[in-house]
């Protein structure tokens, strides 16, 4: 029998309650001081995102998707406005906790993969476990068997092509089964082989139950995000509501 | 986990840790030795000092027609005043009783001298010594005599043991003409004649070649004085010679006198001695132990400069190396932040690389330092005072100097990489993983 994820259970009650949002943004503002002034990289932006939704956000660059995905994953702190993330104001959070919060809800997944050059795929993965809480290779090996790399576990990321560094990479944030996935711009550096690789993995872990938000520049991976967030200048301006309870019915 | 990244993540970046480690090096090798030299070797050179020669005679106070020449007595044998050899025992009582070595009283005398078949016997010079003799008491433990204060002396065959025992000095054993295992006969004061073996033939270098040389009380018995002793060559651990050493203890004022009096200073013994054996004057002879202590002064000034500039050049070339270090690596923390790593695992990663450093450039430095430590001493003190590099070498690796020295290195390497580090966790994770970054 498997291990119901914690990612599973939400979506379980996420069903039963009708979509309770996992992401919510109210007048969120992210401000960079700059030579001429201030640079608006997210300015003044309201949404939210439902449990086990899959959004893709878009935009031209520059207008602050990075900027978005690294304040849903407490990487960075908004300058304004209220961030709330499985059910914590994270705007008010001191930094030790945010550490600890990432560690629990939040998986990234790089354009540039970010793996450490001089540790296996392997320890790559458990490098997160070990950040978590404890490293168990088993659960790594599984994870990598997940994303169809157990055959590579002891390679080094430069023995690695790019999709398959995508994989380690993404066996890396799902390892500690957060609830929240956040990929940026996950294929930007694949040939389109290896995308369709990563998309399937993907379009598995939303099965699941994860919630996946997804920066990209390419129509056919937007496409199969349940919705689209675009964002220019900073400015959110077009997101079709939620159609997560459609879709999960 | 943790020591897998620590592992992995060391051997990376290898010229630059080169550096760094070696920054380092020298500057736990400078301050090894200048420890060395100003703590160990010191100390430990005196306590080897000692067991190469007496640093203290005792003589009777009314013989004071005294020639010194290179720390050798020269007198007539005909004093006339002797001290006590019983009295010794009182030397056991004194305030640094337990920083004596080695004790060797001599008795000059002259006894006649000649082979079994030879008429008549004719008058030689002759001295009585300890060898081997136990003058241990309760509390400690100490075989001492002649050979243990005169290690430079040459006995072939062995020592004189009692009555009927003789050893006669180089030259006079080639006057004789006489060998080891060899009879003769001893015409003493009161004309006893005594046949006795020559157990060995002793080259000294000096006066005593020309001596008949007999255990002390059977020379006492010969020349018939009886607990006679002409002079003591004392050996004991001291501390080296200071401007306050120098002082008359009877000028100072109490409280002054009491910190002269309790401090092993050569001078401070011999006065103890002194108090301790009546009608005994008592001097520090002077060896190397003085020169070498002002040597010692001298250059420890200038090792703690030495040290004190290479413990500040290996920090600035670490927080350099580490500085590099931590900028090629800012991904890699930007990485460890998202995955939920807090500032102090991050730090303790790069604080451990920068300590292991440290430990690896503190140890061979540690090494190398001993040894130019070594080096130097036997430079300094030379070889005629005994200390040659074996020695010295013998002396150099004191274990309690290693963990100060790395304690040193530690410090340095920690202090060296804070900045960077401190900079490396201010960084803001999100803009260093940025698309582009
Ligand atoms: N650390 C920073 N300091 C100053 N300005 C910044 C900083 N980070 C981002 N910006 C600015 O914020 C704006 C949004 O940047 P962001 O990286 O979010 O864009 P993006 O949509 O991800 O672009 P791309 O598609 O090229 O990745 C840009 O104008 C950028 O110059
Ligand atoms: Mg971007």
């Amino acid at each position: 029998m498997k291990m119901v994820s914690e990612a599973q259970r939400q979506h379980a009650e996420a069903m039963l309650e009708g979509a309770a949002p996992v992401i919510e943004l109210l007048g969120v503002s992210r401000v960079y001081p700059s030579r001429s002034g201030v640079v608006h990289a997210l300015n003044d932006a309201s949404f939210t995102i439902g449990a086990s939704e899959w959004v893709a956000i878009t935009g031209p660059s520059g207008s602050g998707k990075s900027t978005l995905v690294n304040l849903l994953g407490c990487l960075d702190t908004p300058t304004a406005g209220t961030l709330r993330i499985d059910g914590t104001e994270v705007h008010t959070m001191g930094g030790g906790d945010l550490d600890r919060f990432r560690a629990d809800k939040v998986g990234f997944i790089f354009q540039q993969f970010h793996l450490i050059p001089y540790l296996s795929a392997l320890e790559n993965v458990m490098l997160a476990q070990y950040f978590h809480s404890m490293t168990n290779e088993s659960d790594a090996r599984a994870a990598l068997d997940r994303v169809g790399l157990s055959h590579r576990a002891e390679h080094l990321p430069s023995e690695l092509s790019g999709g398959e560094q995508q994989r380690v990479c993404i066996a890396r944030a799902l390892i500690n089964d957060p609830p929240i996935l956040l990929a940026d711009e996950p294929t930007g550096n694949l040939d389109a082989a290896n995308q369709r690789i990563v998309a399937e993995i993907l379009a598995e872990l939303h099965a699941n139950g994860h919630t996946i938000v997804m920066v990209t520049h390419d129509p056919e991976m937007a496409a199969l995000a349940q919705r689209k967030i675009a964002l220019s200048h900073g400015k959110v301006f077009c997101h079709p509501v939620s159609n997560v309870v459609k879709l999960s019915q | 986990m943790f020591l897998r990244m620590l592992g992995e993540s060391f051997v990376r970046q290898r010229r630059r840790k080169l550096l760094a480690g070696l920054a380092i090096l020298l500057g736990t090798t400078a301050v090894t030795a200048m420890l060395a030299l100003a703590t160990t070797i010191g100390d430990r050179i005196h306590r080897e000092l000692a067991v190469y020669g007496a640093n203290i005679t005792v003589y009777p106070k009314a013989d004071t027609l005294d020639v010194k020449i290179g720390g050798q007595t020269l007198r007539p044998t005909t004093g006339g005043v002797y001290l006590h050899a019983s009295d010794l025992e009182k030397l056991h009582g004194i305030f640094w009783a337990n920083n004596i070595t080695g004790l060797s009283p001599e008795l000059d005398s002259s006894i006649s001298l000649g082979k079994l078949d030879s008429v008549p016997p004719s008058p030689v010079p002759a001295a009585g010594f300890w060898f081997q003799h136990n003058f241990g008491d309760a509390k400690v433990k100490l075989i001492t005599g002649a050979t243990q204060l005169h290690p430079w002396w040459k006995l072939q065959g062995s020592a004189p043991q009692g009555s009927g025992q003789i050893v006669l000095g180089a030259t006079l054993a080639k006057s004789l003409k006489v060998g080891i295992g060899d009879r003769l006969m001893v015409l003493g004061v009161s004309d006893v004649a005594d046949p006795v073996t020559v157990t060995g033939i002793l080259t000294t270098g000096d006066a005593t070649e020309a001596k008949a040389i007999f255990e002390l009380s059977t020379l006492q018995q010969y020349a018939d004085l009886p607990d006679a002793v002409s002079r003591v060559d004392v050996s004991a651990r001291t501390k080296p010679e200071d401007a306050f050493a120098r002082k008359d203890p009877d000028t100072l004022s109490p409280k002054q006198r009491d910190l002269w009096y309790c401090r092993p200073y050569a001078n401070s013994i011999a006065y103890q001695i002194r108090e301790a054996i009546p009608g005994a004057a008592a001097e520090q002879v002077r060896q190397v132990e003085q020169s070498e202590g002002t040597i010692l002064e001298r250059i420890s000034g200038l090792m703690w400069l030495v040290s004190a500039a290479a413990m500040l050049a290996a920090a600035v070339a670490v927080s350099a190396a580490m500085a590099t270090a931590v900028l090629e690596r800012r991904t890699e923390i930007g990485l460890m932040r998202s995955l939920g790593a807090s500032k102090v695992r991050i730090a303790s990663l790069f604080y451990s690389e920068a300590g292991l450093l440290a430990l690896l450039g503190g140890i061979v430095g540690y090494g190398i330092g001993s040894l130019l430590a070594a080096l130097l001493t036997a430079r300094i003190f030379g070889e005629q005072s005994g200390i040659t590099l074996r020695v010295a070498m013998a002396h150099a690796f004191n274990p309690a100097l290693l963990p100060v020295v790395l304690g040193i290195a530690l410090l340095v390497a920690i202090a060296g990489s804070t900045a960077s580090i401190r900079s490396a966790l201010r960084m803001d994770p999100s803009a260093v993983l940025r698309n582009n970054a």
